[in-house]
């Protein structure tokens, strides 16, 4: 078993078990945690797909920023342990376990299959590039060839930045009286 | 009896099964969490699987366009996640609780 191997199965099972202790803890907090640990193992996976640049910016964007700001909110809360903290109704909640136990069942599928298959075909890895020349390819295709959507996602953020401190500034907020 | 080679070959079908995985576990979480917070990180949560199949196409064709793609889910993440929290915020105030349920009222 070699190295690149083991990396694989430890980050899929770290990030597995990360994600489904963010599903399953009741206290947000100990949720918040586990999805840092799940960003960090992501960008992890990244680096192992030769993605050197996404994973730095997984790194700054989820695993800083974003969970600074669900930290800060679950601050303002200040919230215990919930008493109710998964959905009730027997029936809906058999509804709702049943169409996760499809997804579940298309992937026990995909892995049987895959299993029974035998081998998946040779993997066609492409020569490990250094992280400059990958960075360097990934900023030309980003400037040149996608260049209106990168400017339109600079408008995008403007508007969600206006609009979010104007939510949370108006009295009530949503809720204002009239 | 099935032969161990999947588990000493990683394959593109591998992240592909990964990502699945942290799909479903994304999709339950938003189903069945009562708590808004909750219901957002599970958001993340599948978007992230999404971002491992992008960078996983990417990787194995040998094309960057994944990866730019990742760009624009990684800001579309963000956002949602400010404006959602933003959301919850004036939700707390009117109802001192974060519950899903008190969503209702916003209608009308």
């Amino acid at each position: 078993m070699t190295a690149d191997v083991f990396i694989f199965w430890f980050l899929a099972i770290l990030t597995i078990v990360s994600a489904l202790s963010v599903v399953l803890m009741t206290n947000p907090i100990y949720s918040a945690l586990s999805l840092a640990m799940t960003m960090v193992s992501v960008a992890a996976i990244f680096v192992t797909l030769q993605a050197y640049f996404l994973a730095g910016v997984q790194l700054i964007v989820y695993a800083g920023a974003v969970m600074v700001l669900f930290v800060m909110v679950l601050m303002l809360f200040d919230l215990k342990n919930e008493l109710q903290a998964f959905s009730r109704g027997k029936f809906t909640g058999a509804i709702k376990v049943g169409a996760v136990g499809i997804l579940a069942g298309l992937i026990v599928g995909a892995v049987g299959s895959f299993i029974m298959a035998g081998k998946s075909g040779a993997p066609v890895t492409p020569e490990a590039s250094t992280s400059a020349d990958a960075t360097k390819a990934l900023s030309e295709h980003l400037f040149f060839n996608h260049v209106f959507g990168f400017e339109a996602l600079g408008v995008l953020l403007l508007v969600i930045a206006v609009g979010t401190v104007a939510l949370s500034r108006s009295k009530g907020g949503t809720h204002a009286k009239h | 009896m099935p032969s161990t080679s999947f588990l000493t070959d990683i394959s593109i079908n591998h992240y592909l099964i990964l990502s699945a995985i942290l799909f479903s576990i994304g999709m339950a979480g938003v189903l069945l969490r009562r708590n808004i917070i909750v219901l957002f990180m599970s958001i993340e949560l599948m978007l992230n699987a999404v971002n491992i199949s992008f960078v996983t196409f990417s990787h194995y064709f040998d094309k960057v366009d994944g990866q730019v793609m990742v760009f624009f889910v990684m800001t579309i993440a963000a956002a949602e996640a400010a404006v959602g929290l933003a959301l919850a915020v004036s939700i707390f105030k009117r109802f001192k609780e974060v519950n899903i349920r008190f969503f209702e009222h916003l209608k009308g």
